[in-house]
């Protein structure tokens, strides 16, 4: 499997993730990258998480806060904004529906 | 003081690392020894004096000519003008005595009829004579090779003036001249303290001559107002 | 490479991509904890430094720049001649702190001149300079001791204002290292190549930590990668507060400039 086009759908839609997996509360960088590999993503690259994170947070989409941790330092806490909200129920749809035909065609020419 | 002492340093440094020009420096004095060295030894002495003392003037109007783009930058760095010379001075003074010590060494050695005494003293005022000399000449001619040609001008007269004669007192390295006299002939203790006081003399006069001509050239220029941060 | 050179590491290159200092602080106490949490090496977890480090600084986007703050350099009307041969004429800049002045024109038109009026090395026929703070020069060429060591260089300097030989070392190999050179080491001034000494040159003119810095062409014998570094050596010296005017006659640099002094016409003008 060629990883780099596994990056390059993952580059596409991981902002949208992001958000998805904040709707139902707030969240740190390691919780959601565990997160989204236990959900089957699989594993996320650090390195590729935080930007899209700090991209979503200048955007304003997410805003974050910093809190002391129950045992030991202190993390960034993200949180959706309505913004966020209202971006992640469009484009979300937009995702399904552009995705839905697209696993049509392509379970044609895998399964023929 | 601090800043004094570190140009007085640097200068040193500088100078004694310049081993090409300090070797060649060095010949002309031995040059001067060794060849009337088997005639009358008075010729040798007097003639190993006048080398020492170019050789120190030169050195010195080296020194001057490589700091001369270098000094506007420290007095914005905060240094003074007093600091920039009399440390440069300082520092030549004491290059100055390293490179005559060998040169006394050698009178001892090679010719013990002496007062070595007076050579060591004769020494000293081509050293003290000398960087002043050499700073002066440095700080008014911009290319070191009229300077070079000017201090070999004067090594010429030196050499050649009959040192008894009216203008004799008037060239710079007569002390020398006096108290080797003293030393070589064992003649009157007037000739050590004629030679003393013009070398204290001279000496005193070309350090403020250097003091002035450095002092104007160094100068913060009125049109700059310097205010300071609120 | 363990965690903590990991985060250091990262530290640097965030400054270097001049990512604000602050904004740089969260990403690292991030990483850390993240790092933390998982356990792994930090090359497998985060990827390397350098790469983490860019991704951020895209995301985050460069530190605004700080407004121009009270002037520091106000030189007016400044006039010389050389006998017969007017130099200047009714020549004025105006540079806050926080800016880059740029001072072109064709050779022999009177750059060099105009900057060692402004550093009260050389006297004018008329007008007035005023400088509020510390002044910095660096000449053209030439302004280093060919037979002393650079560490040398910068003890002398720092002797000026009083600054102990330790330190006065340690801040000069650190201004050097901004550019791209290692300084302390036992080669004399003169064996160094043209680009090195004109580097010594630069590091010596901000060793004084001064508040105006006047800077003739210092840029003669670097190679590009070093000549991409002054420029943005100067930025952060620029961000620091300090104002700043430059000789030059290489125009590619100008949009990173606030005001540009052209006189080639040996008239007066400033456009900002």
């Amino acid at each position: 499997m060629d990883s780099d086009r596994r990056g390059q759908w993952l580059r596409g839609v991981l902002d949208l993730c992001v958000l998805a997996a904040l709707r139902d509360g707030e969240s740190y960088g390691y919780q959601l990258a565990q997160a989204l590999d236990v959900a089957g993503v699989g594993p996320i690259q650090g390195g590729t998480l935080y930007p899209v994170l700090l991209r979503l947070q200048r955007t304003g989409l997410v805003t974050a806060q910093w809190r002391e941790g129950t045992s030991g330092p202190a993390r960034k806490y993200y949180r959706l904004t309505e913004h966020g909200r209202a971006t992640l129920r469009q484009d979300g749809s937009a995702w399904l529906a552009f995705v839905a035909p697209v696993n049509t065609i392509v379970t044609k020419g895998v399964d023929g | 003081m601090n800043r004094l002492v570190t140009v007085a340093e640097m200068t040193a440094r500088e100078l004694l690392r310049r081993r090409g020009v300090l070797l060649l420096l060095l010949l002309m004095p031995l040059t001067f020894w060794l060849i009337r060295r088997d005639a009358y030894v008075g010729q040798s002495v007097r003639s190993l004096l006048l080398g020492v003392s170019w050789a120190v003037s030169t050195a010195a109007l080296f020194a001057t000519g490589a700091a001369r783009e270098l000094e506007p930058r420290l007095r914005l760095a905060g240094y003074r003008p007093h600091h920039l010379y009399l440390g440069r001075m300082a520092g030549l003074w004491m290059a100055g005595l390293v490179i005559a010590a060998p040169f006394l060494l050698l009178t001892v050695l090679d010719a013990p009829e002496l007062r070595h005494g007076g050579v060591a003293v004769a020494m000293l005022c081509c050293v003290g004579v000398a960087a002043p000399f050499g700073m002066l000449i440095g700080v008014l001619l911009p290319r070191e090779l009229e300077g070079t040609l000017l201090l070999l001008t004067v090594v010429a007269v030196q050499m050649l003036i009959d040192p008894a004669g009216s203008g004799a007192k008037l060239t710079p390295f007569w002390s020398s001249r006096e108290i080797a006299t003293w030393a070589v002939d064992h003649t009157d203790d007037g000739y050590l303290a004629r030679g003393v006081l013009h070398g204290i003399v001279v000496t005193a006069l070309l350090v403020a001559a250097v003091a002035a001509v450095s002092s104007v050239r160094l100068r913060r220029r009125r049109h700059l107002r310097q205010l300071p941060t609120g | 490479m363990n965690a903590d050179e990991w985060l250091r590491t990262l530290a640097a290159e965030l400054h270097q991509r001049r990512v604000a200092a602050d904004a740089a602080r969260h990403v690292v106490v991030e990483a850390a904890t993240h790092l933390r949490e998982d356990g792994r090496d930090p090359w497998l977890v985060l990827g390397p430094p350098g790469e983490y480090a860019a991704a951020i600084s895209e995301s985050i986007g460069p530190a605004p720049r700080p407004r121009p703050g009270p002037v520091r350099l106000h030189a007016q009307g400044i006039t010389k001649r050389y006998g017969r041969h007017t130099v200047l004429r009714d020549a004025s800049l105006t540079v806050r702190a926080g800016q880059i002045a740029a001072v072109v024109g064709a050779n022999g038109c009177g750059k060099s001149t105009f900057l060692r009026i402004c550093a009260g090395l050389v006297s004018l026929d008329t007008g007035q300079v005023t400088v509020t703070g510390r002044l910095g020069y660096c000449p053209q060429q030439g302004g280093t001791a060919d037979f002393l060591l650079p560490d040398e260089h910068f003890v002398l300097v720092g002797a000026g204002r009083g600054v102990a030989r330790g330190p006065a070392r340690r801040a000069g190999r650190t201004a050097a290292r901004q550019l791209g050179w290692e300084a302390g080491g036992d080669v004399l001034t003169r064996h160094l190549s043209g680009g090195t000494r004109q580097k010594l040159n630069l590091t010596m003119s901000t060793l004084s930590e001064p508040d105006v810095l006047l800077l003739d062409e210092p840029y003669q014998g670097f190679d590009h990668g070093t000549y991409v570094n002054f420029w943005d050596q100067l930025a952060r010296l620029r961000d620091q507060g300090k104002a700043i005017v430059v000789v030059t006659h290489l125009l590619n640099q100008l949009d990173r400039v606030d005001l540009v002094l052209d006189l080639t016409a040996a008239t007066r003008g400033e456009r900002a």
